[in-house]
């Protein structure tokens, strides 16, 4: 029963892939270092160009646009907008690439 | 001058063209590769198209590849009193 070849739902019947659809406490608390690694990193290019007395456009958006890890939504951290699902609403985990994307805003009012 | 000293923590494997484009540009080679590039609006520029994948600091001196290698590498744990050369002169 046990190996490599072992029949198992997903290996006899083709496409069954098993993501959960909500993220476990720890994967919420690395996305929480993650979102924050990110801030530190633009927060350190802000200070480093500010004492030069320079500035960049990529980074003048990203201050107005985008919210810290400490202003986001619980919401907003670990889901994502999605039109098809019933409560607008899936899993970040859902997003190709997503411990190495920065997925911050979604749609007013959703 | 100061620089940024990068450090690339996560792989750009299966990331689109442009961010690996990014990283080539900096002369990133292999995760945890290290550059040091002088404080500049372009270098910010680049840093924030691969802000997801690296470790910013500011740092005063650029190190050489040399020096970075002496930085992480751990005492040998023991001195050179004699060399096996000089000790074959004395017989």
């Amino acid at each position: 029963m046990l190996g490599p070849f072992r029949a198992s739902a997903p290996r006899l019947g083709g496409l069954l892939w098993k993501i959960p659809w909500r993220l476990s406490a720890m994967q919420k608390a690395r996305q929480r270092k993650r979102l924050r690694a990110v801030d530190h990193v633009v927060a350190v290019v802000d200070k480093a160009l500010a004492t030069k007395g320079i500035t960049t456009k990529s980074l003048e958006r990203w201050k107005t646009e985008m919210p810290t890890e400490q202003e986001m939504l619980p919401k907003d951290k670990y889901t994502i907008f999605d039109r098809k699902e019933k409560t607008y609403r899936k899993g970040i985990h859902k997003l190709p690439k997503w411990t190495r994307v920065s997925q911050r805003l979604n749609p007013p009012g959703f | 001058m100061t620089f940024f000293r990068i450090t690339l923590v996560r792989s750009a494997i299966g990331l689109p063209r442009k961010t690996r484009d990014v990283l080539k540009a900096l002369g990133i080679r292999k995760r945890m590769g290290t550059v040091y590039h002088p404080v500049s609006a372009d270098v910010a520029g680049q840093i924030m198209k691969i802000k997801e994948l690296v470790a910013v600091s500011e740092v005063e001196k650029a190190l050489t590849k040399q020096e970075e290698k002496a930085k992480r590498t751990p005492d040998a744990g023991y001195y050179i009193e004699t060399r096996a050369g000089e000790q074959r002169e004395l017989y």
